[in-house]
């Protein structure tokens, strides 16, 4: 059988057995050890997953991953973000859309403490996402602002999927949060401007906060909430500044960040044993999943190297389709949209962006600038239906009220706003490489 | 279901929930030994160890803790047709496809000991400054590798007891 | 009859292994045709570097291409991997040393009995001091924060140089930050390549070692093997692959230095680098006390050395 056959072979036959719902790094793992003992089981061959492992140890900004996650969890466990959510309802109330506008807002700030969307997600959903209900906005309107607002989370720095996304391209960590920050501000302001326009045109939509509401608040109470925007900020700083000054390495930011939204939480009395309790074993549970998933990837990537897969796609588009690069980069990335529908973005990044990166190398192009592409392709993947992560979290998350087709009709107009900035950073590349070209000359 | 068996699933289970636990609040060495290397090198010498430590406790962190999060039901399944699925259902698939992450960690394991028996013979260390052994974090990763494979031997045992219609009780936590 | 297939992997990336690995495999190929055929493989891509030797030794990787020092093998030589502070002076001492002072022997018998066939060794970059500010004498290598290989960082603390370990991958961003003042490293070629030179702004062109000194190996079952015309098939284009590398090095060391303008060039007297020479002796003593490997390659580089000194110029200047 030839090499092609193989690794087709292989990528199909995990597809088909990923279907039975099998846990994913064991159906990945088990289709990579089998094609590795078939291949070169006369010699070696079964060692191949485990020296996986060393790989996996050294790569050093992989322990940022359990930081972020951690963080993520005391932002939403300990309610931390309560005090936000009240500051952007109490100002933005009088605009129509105010409140989805400010929900928007919120979740930038999320995004700026936390590597994934779980935690925007959460937050969204148990404080906002009543909030909004109870103020007769429209439900598709509101879940589509909190699933579309939360994937920013792994935009906008620090970003766990840009660090996964470093170790396979092999790019500086700190380029790629550099490129990330623009686009995600440029998709929330984006976002901003759909919602405004939709509310204007439609002003059901998102209704005005009742004046009598907001009369119940005082002067001095508004700019005091005013104070705790100075929260995620100051975790920011904390975190950013050090690092910037060399003072802190990746990792050691990552920690910082963790100990000091830990702190925060401490300081407004919002920490008990019990959450901590909470947030640990999340932060393992997740992050398990996460490794475990690249452990087993990265055991699939080498026999696919071995197998050489790369060349195979490779000739399929320059050789057989006689694409040029635009052409090929444009179809990689519906191919990958297509695929997002299906695959988790885990799955993407360990299994799909190993065989791509290679070819967008070949191609020339900017492969910070793609990192970005790709992340963004990634929040696609989150929201589209039928496999999608904050899906299922918005699903599981959601009152009785919000029905699955409410979730599933609620991501397009938010969608379509994603594909329309992916293709402005496509046209545009300097929307992305503007802001790292800045800080590292 | 036979008494054995399900005093096995028992045992098991609380195993691999205390070692998780242990694993889990590991995160916070983690955490102290990285903070130690940044407070170190600012303050007064750069440490050695510092580094190295915290790759051997990240690897340590995710093989101890992976038998716990999988009991947590962590793991991201392809839930297309699975969520559709009755119990029933889902336990007799799982019961069948379960044998893809016993090979995949059987392999592995098979590779660990390989590595962790090379690492024993040739005193094999670390490159670098520090050059710690090597061989106590490879068992540390087969002592990891064993509990996923008994772990996972105890959901099948549970998958069958529910096929033939006994539940086995929940009993480690 | 399918061709014989091997799989070898580099300890060089993708980018760098273009240049002094892939030549040599293709022309294997090209002559072997139908016979045998070598799949190239990069740092890391099948198996993490640290993992070769047992890899190959197993046969998972029938052969590599290393130092001793950066797969990690088990052997008395492997301290001499990489760069041995003043062993050589120009890369092409490297092949003398191998080829006529004996330790083509030495690393033969090394390796045999960890089952793993030696089949040649040949010089790569020299190792210089690329740094973020000049140094002109030894005092100004006092306290630099220097990434460096374990066995240079040892022998260099001596001076006040203080090696510090950095994962690879955030050199750059070390230098950036001035957590680290630069690299003990490679030499002006690398520098460029993997974009050191842009942030650091000095290069010493004192070296402490005048090659890097890497080897072909493979597994010795594989190798047994082998026809006896596939096997001076595979020795002679490794060989090619280490003349290749001879003049690439040599010519691209020098043009980057008089016509590249990232890096502006500084040295230390001779007279004064001197010093750290005869601290090398020393270090030496140090190392061959350890066993009688050890023992044997030192006193080939000192004999060698004293012979060089002794024929004067060309080869040896001071
Ligand atoms: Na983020
Ligand atoms: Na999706």
């Amino acid at each position: 059988m030839s090499y092609e056959m193989i690794a087709a072979l292989m990528f199909g036959s995990m597809l088909m057995v990923m279907l039975t719902g099998q846990r994913m790094f064991g159906v990945i793992g088990f289709v990579a050890v089998v094609a590795a003992i078939g291949l070169w089981g006369d010699r070696g061959g079964h060692d191949l997953a485990f020296a996986q492992t060393i790989k996996l140890m050294n790569w050093f900004p992989l322990m940022t991953l359990p930081m972020f996650i951690f963080m993520g969890y005391v932002l939403s466990e300990s309610k931390l973000a309560d005090d936000l959510y009240r500051m952007f309802h109490v100002w933005f109330g009088p605009v129509p859309g105010g409140l989805a506008i400010g929900t928007i807002l919120l979740m930038v700030l999320i995004s700026a403490m936390n590597g994934l969307s779980v935690a925007g997600m959460a937050i969204g959903a148990t404080i906002a996402l009543p909030e909004l209900l109870k103020r007769n906005y429209n439900k598709l309107m509101v879940t589509g602002v909190i699933q579309a607002g939360s994937s920013l989370g792994i935009l906008v720095p620090p970003s766990v999927v840009l660090v996964l996304y470093a170790m396979i391209a092999r790019q500086p960590v700190t380029h790629l949060w550099a490129a990330g920050l623009l686009p995600g501000l440029m998709l929330a302001g984006l976002f901003i401007l759909y919602i405004w326009l939709r509310c204007r045109m439609n002003p059901d939509l998102g209704p005005v906060i009742d004046p009598d509401e907001l009369a119940q608040v005082t002067k001095r109470e508004k700019y005091l909430l005013l104070l705790s925007g100075l929260m995620p900020l100051g975790i920011f700083a904390v975190m950013m500044v050090p690092f910037v000054l060399g003072y802190t390495r990746l990792v050691e930011s990552s920690v910082v960040g963790a100990l000091a939204a830990l702190a925060v939480s401490v300081l407004k009395g919002r920490m008990t044993w019990a959450i901590l309790e909470v947030c640990t074993k999340k932060t393992l549970a997740i992050s398990c999943m996460f490794l475990w998933i690249i452990l087993a990837a990265l055991a699939f990537g080498a026999v696919f190297d071995g197998l050489r897969a790369v060349d195979f796609v490779r000739a399929l588009f320059m050789d057989n389709l006689g694409l040029g690069r635009w052409e090929i980069l444009i179809l990689m990335q519906i191919s990958f949209i297509l695929m997002g529908m299906f695959l988790d973005d885990t799955a993407m990044l360990v299994i799909v962006a190993p065989l791509y990166v290679p070819i967008v190398r070949m191609l020339e192009f900017d492969l910070i600038w793609y990192g970005v592409l790709y992340t963004i392709t990634c929040q696609i993947a989150y929201m589209t239906p039928p496999f999608g992560y904050n899906l299922f979290l918005m699903r599981a998350m959601a009152p009785n009220e919000v029905s699955l087709g409410d979730i599933y009709r609620s991501i397009i107009p938010f969608v379509g706003v994603m594909i329309l900035g992916l293709s402005l950073i496509m046209v545009f590349p300097q929307i992305a490489l503007w802001l790292p070209g800045v800080l590292f000359p | 279901m036979p008494r054995a068996l399900i005093a096995f699933v028992h045992l098991v289970e609380a195993l691999n929930y205390r070692i998780g636990r242990l694993a889990m609040w590991g995160l916070f060495v983690l955490m102290g030994v990285l903070a130690w290397g940044a407070v170190a090198r600012a303050g007064f010498s750069p440490q050695i160890w510092t580094d190295e430590m915290a790759q051997f406790l990240l690897l340590g962190y995710f093989m101890l803790g992976g038998a716990y999060a999988l009991q947590m039901g962590s793991a991201v399944r392809m839930d297309l047709l699975y969520s559709r699925w009755s119990d029933r259902t889902k336990a007799a698939v799982d019961a069948m496809t379960i044998f893809t992450l016993l090979i995949y960690l059987g392999v592995l394991l098979w590779g660990g000991i390989e590595s962790t028996q090379y690492a024993l013979e040739y005193g094999e260390r670390r490159r670098g400054m520090w050059r710690p052994y090597m061989a106590p974090i490879k068992i540390i990763m087969c002592i990891g590798i064993v509990l996923m494979i008994l772990q996972c031997t105890a959901f099948l045992i549970r998958d069958i007891a529910k096929l033939r219609g006994v539940e086995i009780k929940e009993r480690h936590a | 009859q399918s061709p014989i297939r091997w799989r070898l992997q580099t300890y060089a990336g993708a980018a760098l292994g273009a240049q002094v690995a892939k030549p040599a495999i293709d022309m294997f190929n090209a002559i072997a045709g139908d016979e045998m055929q070598i799949d190239l493989y990069y740092a890391d891509q099948l198996v993490p570097t640290e993992e070769l030797f047992q890899a190959m030794q197993r046969g998972t990787i029938d052969a590599v291409q290393s130092d001793d020092d950066s797969m990690a093998s088990p052997t008395e030589v492997t301290v001499f991997g990489g760069y041995f502070p003043f062993a050589s002076r120009y890369s092409l001492d490297v092949p003398a040393l191998f080829n006529d002072w004996g330790l083509n022997e030495i690393w033969a018998e090394e390796y045999e009995k960890v089952g793993i066939k030696h089949i040649s060794a040949g010089s790569w970059d020299p190792c210089h001091f690329i740094t973020s500010s000049p140094i002109t004498s030894l005092a100004d290598l006092e306290g630099k924060r220097v990434f460096t290989f374990p066995t240079a960082g040892r022998f260099l603390s001596q001076f006040g140089v203080v090696p510090v370990t950095v994962p690879w991958e955030d050199v750059e961003i070390a230098l950036q930050t001035r957590e680290i003042d630069g690299v003990a490293w490679c030499g002006i070629t690398e520098a460029y390549e993997v974009g050191w030179a842009d942030i650091c702004s000095h290069f010493l062109t004192n070296n402490i070692s005048g090659a890097w000194i890497g080897h072909f190996f493979a597994n010795m079952d594989r190798w047994n093997e082998l026809p006896e015309h596939l096997q001076k098939l595979l020795a002679t284009c490794f060989e090619q692959s280490h003349y290749y590398r001879q003049h690439w090095y040599w010519a691209g060391e020098a043009r980057l230095r008089t016509e590249g303008d990232k890096l502006e060039l500084t040295s230390i007297p001779d007279a004064e680098w001197g010093t750290v020479e005869g601290a090398a002796r020393e270090f030496w003593e140090e190392i061959a006390a350890e066993s009688e490997t050890k023992a044997k390659v030192v006193d080939i580089f000192r004999n060698y050395n004293a012979a060089m000194d002794m024929a004067g110029r060309p080869y040896r200047y001071s």
